[in-house]
């Protein structure tokens, strides 16, 4: 039953740099790349924006790049969510507190999963998709102990 | 005066550290090419979005902490950002780093040289519309992520330069780990060399695309492969002999027909010189401790200044650090090759087929990614459409 | 050898150096009249060609206490494995100097950089704009983010 609604959903990606060293951008790159076998889970990258589902974020989010962050999430149709890849996505990450950063993703848009790191490894950035799933599913996001 | 047809925005972010003291190190560039037909006539480089930089911020904060700032004005080339800024430190401070160290640097910075290329082999091919090779590509830059990580500990910022050494040593079971990883990485670099110079597709779409002289690379300070593929035998490594590049034996490879499959071919000499420099320091470190004792160094620097280069995996890298007597720099300025080479080869595009720009774009190594757009707006109409890069390049025909 | 070919550049260069030293490691530093600055670099290449050299980075710093503004003009002599810096001092309140990019097209980059960073204007390049890297909330306050009392 919720294995199958797992399987069955299959999350496309639409990343959006809001201002990084692209240290996390090229982990979120190497993710979807046939090492870490993204596809098992149905994930891949959405060939437009009106085709995602999940917004994958990374960046510090400067005021300018917060503008266009927020016009992304409002063209991309429902049910949508939100990654926040990195430390700079999460709270500014070493540039927090410098004005105008405005200092993580969730200022802008609401977050549903956070992955930290600096950045953080493909496996962490896909285990963050997969837990996101899991969550909608209404299911665990972490295995029960036995 | 020929009129546009056409006008076609691509949003490039390169790594340029420049504007007031804050983040977001990444600069975005617009490159405005204004098209007759096919045929590309006029192009702007032009900024219109917001800009912020670390050249500022490093004047708040300590020297050290700097390092660690600087090491993220670019994850693909942060070890090189962090070794030319602490060697610039050194420089003031008079300190010689351990032959060990040294030997230990110039394999952080390879290994480095290596996955960058790795990338944007792999990148130009999928610019080429070759998707495959692409994705075989970033699977066996695998091995070089994990060649990092074993010797720095992360697979992408590396945090591994320290004024006076590293900041961690390697061991007889890391040294067989980081050989194991790179001879996997040759044989697979020999069959990618091998795709790149009989593909046809990579051949049509790279062949004659932003033909640049030699006199041109000079004449508008490019550097790095770019410049090596038109004939400019320079490299800062053979040049300062920085580190242990000088005893470390290697070639400066150049290509003379300066086209974008010129360029690439620079950076599969480069991928075999890289290898080759790794295997000599695995089987020749010299003994001793790398890691400097840092309660050691210095709070304070001397009134003084000095200016150190690099030979980043996209070209010369430069930076000019002063102090003026207190434990935070005066100044520090940082020029990254993207600066030279993005901003000033905009003279590469005209006369040239907008189906060749992605190829020609993608030659000259900005921090791009495929998953970039462009927007098309033909001037006639009055019509605006998005596509993404690599689709520019089924403009023709 | 480096040292030599350091003692050529101050001689050739003799009739305009107010003051030369090395810079670390081993940079050669050549002291200018701002307005002398394109007669030099024109002096460079027919002497050097046009083969030997590169202008790798155009380099500004706000010195209030002087009352100055060091604009330093980074050359490597990549041929001759030397590396000269053209060193200027520009007043503080009209800080201009000769644009080159006519002679050196590579300029353009530092010279855009400088102007919008800390308001060195560079004469006769037209392609000199405010916001071209500092974001417009900052540029249009007049402010130029590099001086040492710009408040950012």
């Amino acid at each position: 039953m919720e294995k199958v609604k797992i399987i069955r959903y299959s999350p496309w990606l639409v990343h959006f740099n809001t201002g990084a060293c692209n240290g996390c951008d090229i982990e979120v790159l190497a993710s979807i790349t046939p090492h870490y076998d993204p596809e098992r889970f149905g994930v891949r990258l959405a060939p437009s924006v009106r085709h995602g589902d999940v917004l994958v974020v990374t960046g510090a989010v400067t005021k300018k790049a917060a503008e266009r962050l927020k016009r992304l999430y409002e063209q991309m149709p429902e049910p949508k969510f939100v990654v926040a890849v990195g430390a700079c996505a999460l709270s500014g990450g070493v540039f927090h507190g410098s004005y105008p950063v405005v200092g993580g993703a969730d200022k802008v848009v609401k977050v549903d999963v956070y992955v930290p790191g600096c950045p953080p490894r493909p496996e962490a950035i896909l285990d963050g998709i997969i837990k996101l799933l899991k969550k909608l599913d209404g299911g665990e996001s972490e295995p029960k102990p036995s | 005066m020929v009129e546009a047809t056409h006008m076609i925005e691509i949003p490039i972010t390169v790594e340029i550290p420049v504007g007031p003291q804050h983040p977001a190190l990444h600069e975005p560039l617009l490159l405005k090419l204004y098209a007759d037909g096919e045929r590309v006539i006029k192009v702007d480089v032009i900024t219109g979005y917001n800009h912020r930089g670390v050249e500022k911020l490093a004047e708040k904060n300590s020297f050290y902490r700097d390092i660690f700032i600087v090491g993220r004005v670019c994850g693909i080339c942060n070890a090189v950002h962090a070794n030319c800024y602490v060697r610039a430190l050194e420089y003031m401070l008079g300190i010689d780093p351990p032959p060990r160290a040294k030997y230990l640097r110039v394999l952080a910075m390879e290994l480095e040289r290596m996955h960058s290329h790795m990338l944007i082999l792999a990148v130009t091919a999928e610019l080429a519309g070759y998707e495959t090779l692409f994705m075989y590509l970033m699977k066996d830059r695998e091995y070089v992520m994990k060649a990092k990580e074993i010797l720095t500990g992360q697979r992408v910022l590396a945090d591994y330069m320290m004024v006076g050494g590293v900041r961690r040593d390697v061991d007889e079971t890391k040294i067989s780990r980081i050989l194991d990883m790179v001879k996997r990485v040759e044989e697979r670099v020999k069959y990618y060399h091998k795709a790149f110079q009989e593909d046809i597709t990579i051949n049509r779409r790279l062949r004659d695309a932003g033909r640049i002289k030699h006199a041109e690379v000079l004449a508008h300070s490019l550097v790095g492969p770019v410049a090596r593929g038109s004939g400019v035998k320079t490299d800062v490594r053979a040049q300062d002999k920085y580190d242990a590049y000088g005893e470390i034996p290697f070639n400066v490879i150049t290509e003379d027909y300066g086209d974008s499959y010129a360029r690439a071919m620079v950076r599969f000499g480069e991928l075999y010189e890289s290898i080759n420099m790794v295997k000599h320091i695995l089987t020749h470190l010299p003994q001793g401790n790398p890691v400097p004792d840092e309660k050691k160094l210095p709070r304070r620097f001397p009134v003084d200044e000095s200016y150190a280069t690099v030979e980043a995996p996209r070209g010369e890298l430069t930076y000019y650090v002063s102090s003026s007597g207190s434990d935070k720099p005066y100044r520090v300025k940082i020029r990254t090759p993207s600066l030279n080479n993005i901003v000033n080869s905009a003279f590469a595009y005209v006369d040239q087929m907008i189906a060749d720009v992605p190829v020609i774009l993608g030659s000259f190594d900005p921090c791009i990614s495929c998953m970039e757009r462009a927007i098309i707006t033909n001037l006639k109409e009055g019509t605006r459409y998005q596509v993404p890069l690599k689709a520019l390049g089924g403009v023709r025909k | 050898m480096v040292v030599k070919v350091s003692l050529n550049l101050v001689d050739l260069l003799r009739e305009y150096a107010v003051k030369s030293y090395i810079m670390k490691p081993n940079r050669l530093v050549i002291e200018i009249e701002a307005g002398k600055l394109r007669e030099v670099f024109t002096k460079l290449t027919e002497v050097l060609g046009k083969e030997a050299f590169y202008l790798a980075t155009i380099e500004g710093t706000d010195l209030p206490e002087k009352n100055l503004i060091r604009v330093d003009y980074f050359i490597n002599v990549f041929k001759h494995n030397a590396y000269l810096v053209l060193r200027t001092y520009l007043p503080r309140e009209n800080p201009v100097i000769p644009s080159v990019t006519d002679l050196i097209p590579g300029a353009l980059a530092g010279e855009l950089e400088t102007y919008d960073l800390l308001g060195v204007l560079f004469n006769g390049n037209n392609h000199l704009r405010r916001s071209f890297f500092v974001s417009e909330d900052i540029s249009s306050k007049g402010i130029y983010p590099l001086r040492k009392d710009s408040g950012v």
